[in-house]
């Protein structure tokens, strides 16, 4: 009898832990299905991509950038809402900007351990980068023209690289973060409004555009005198550390991200395409197509390379294939490390003066 | 005795797991199919994509698509005596192009936003009368790579709108 007993109640607690895994399941189900039916309120700079590109619902769509306006198939209501959250977390992925922090962008920033990181930083002007007359930027990581050329073979990864496992990598490398599910809202959204992007400038599926990616930089496009850390220090003291703070720790202000960190618990990992340790042509082409703002164009091919090889011996988070012993040396160095530096600094009177540091510079 | 079955049984299971099954499903060489060089040389799938990659998924695609009962029998019950056995059946290659082109949008019938993959995984259940492919799986990748491939052969952007002798199929 009291073995039955027993039983019985192990089956009566099983069952009551399957109905309240339920039960929550449900509630996180309705509540996402809430947001998704919810209006979207847009960051000041999406506001102004969207109105700029006549984001609207109706049948048909026709850009007001082009010139010769293309007729489109047209968005829904649940479309543009979709899109308007996907360029919410493409400029403002920690939910800095928002009213209800970061669960109106899904929680966007549970799959990055860095809490500076956002698309934008990388992927400039909300991925969609202009000068003044409005053409498009070579080398400026565009999102749109990443999108058509999607499925394409990625000799980092070995694979034909789908649109959503490049914005996993993305999430796992550049945010130092975790995967997300390719189905989930945070991935839909953000190619939601690649796409529209895609549309908007009319880009052809498959063509290879400039804008996409970045305009690479190898040693045979400099003096190939080398890359020179020293060189590379003194130069990024001139022209980065006044925006990135003198360890590249970032900028932030009020609690918000002014300017991304290059180092540090809040940088990109090891495993990035990004790290010049791990691949050294990625970002001195990011650099130089994109650095300073407003000044792109300013610094040489070597002074890109010697910047970021300069940027890869600052201490940084070990990527996930880098292993447990890499991940705890890393981590003693960004402890280690910026009292050091900073110590050096002091004795080197550096004139550097970051804007508004938060960060532990 | 039970206990040792028991362990052969989940040695069995995980050998078989990690071999990928008993069936040779994931090929690295993709066989050619009768058509495949017309199609190849019609929607110059050559000159697209950096190396061979693209090309033998979008062969592949081409394979699950005119061949659907032979190449994604996992996920149908039609074989190859019964009529509609094949994507093919019911629409052309450029069908699959202005599907990919207007995917991720609002359905209807769905009630919410569908990407291509969704709307092949629905063909599977529905008209293949089948199973539903996972969103990784190869079948659905390589369907998606052969609409890319002739999406960009007739150089459609996003949301193109078929022409109007393309309408009635790309409607359905």
């Amino acid at each position: 009898m009291a073995r039955g007993t027993l039983i019985a109640a192990n089956i009566g607690a099983i069952i009551l832990a399957a109905a309240a895994f339920y039960v929550l399941a449900e509630r996180q189900h309705a509540e996402r299905e809430a947001l998704r039916h919810a209006a979207v309120d847009l960051t000041p700079a999406c506001r102004a991509k969207l109105d700029r590109y006549g984001l609207a619902a109706s049948d048909v769509y026709r850009s007001p950038y082009l010139k010769q306006p293309v007729t489109a198939r047209g968005y829904g209501e649940a479309d543009v809402r979709a899109i308007q959250r996907g360029c919410n977390i493409v400029d403002d992925m920690q939910g800095e900007l928002a009213a209800t922090g970061d669960r109106e962008r899904w929680n966007a920033k549970r799959f990055s351990r860095s809490h500076t990181a956002s698309c934008d930083h990388c992927h400039q002007s909300l991925g969609d980068k202009q000068d003044a007359e409005g053409n498009r930027l070579v080398g400026s990581n565009s999102l749109a023209a990443s999108w058509v050329m999607a499925d394409m073979y990625d000799r980092f990864t070995g694979l034909l690289l789908p649109y959503e496992l490049r914005q996993m990598q993305c999430y796992i490398n550049s945010s130092n973060g975790f995967k997300p599910n390719a189905a989930d809202d945070v991935l839909r959204d953000v190619t939601a409004y690649t796409r529209f992007l895609s549309a908007a400038v009319d880009l052809k599926i498959g063509n290879r555009y400039p804008e996409q990616g970045i305009d690479e930089i190898p040693v045979s496009a400099t003096l190939r005198r080398g890359d020179d850390y020293v060189r590379g220090a003194h130069l990024y003291r001139e022209n980065c550390a006044r925006c990135h703070g003198p360890q590249g720790f970032g900028t932030t202000a009020g609690g918000k991200t002014v300017f991304p960190a290059l180092a540090g618990p809040n940088s990109f990992s090891l495993d990035s395409r990004m790290n010049f340790a791990r691949v050294n042509s990625v970002i001195p082409g990011f650099i130089c197509r994109n650095m300073p703002p407003n000044e792109e164009g300013r610094l040489s091919n070597q002074d890109c390379r010697d910047i970021g090889y300069y940027i890869s011996t600052l201490p940084r988070p070990a990527g996930d294939k880098q292993g447990p012993l890499a991940a705890a040396w890393q981590q003693l160095m960004m402890t280690v490390m910026p009292p050091l530096t900073g110590y050096a600094d002091a004795l080197g009177n550096s004139h550097v003066q970051p804007l508004d540091n938060d960060a532990a510079n | 005795m039970k206990a040792i079955a028991a362990v052969a049984g989940i040695a069995a299971f995980v050998l078989i797991a990690h071999l990928s099954g008993l069936f040779p499903v994931f090929r690295s060489h993709v066989a050619a199919e009768p058509g495949w060089q017309q199609f190849r040389r019609a929607y110059q799938l050559s000159e697209f994509g950096e190396d061979g990659h693209f090309v033998r998924a979008a062969q592949n695609g081409y394979n699950v698509f005119y061949f659907t009962y032979r190449y994604a029998w996992r996920f149908t019950r039609k074989g190859e005596t019964d009529a509609h056995n094949a994507c093919a059946s019911c629409h052309r290659a450029e069908d699959l192009a202005y599907a990919f082109v207007n995917s991720d949008r609002y359905d209807a019938r769905s009630g919410k936003r569908t990407s291509f993959e969704e709307r092949v995984m629905r063909c599977f259940a529905e008209h293949m009368d089948g199973f539903v492919p996972t969103l990784y799986d190869p079948t659905v990748r390589d369907l998606r790579i052969l609409a890319r491939a002739v999406a960009h052969h007739m150089q459609l952007g996003e949301g193109a709108l078929p022409s109007a002798e393309n309408t009635w199929r790309a409607a359905r």
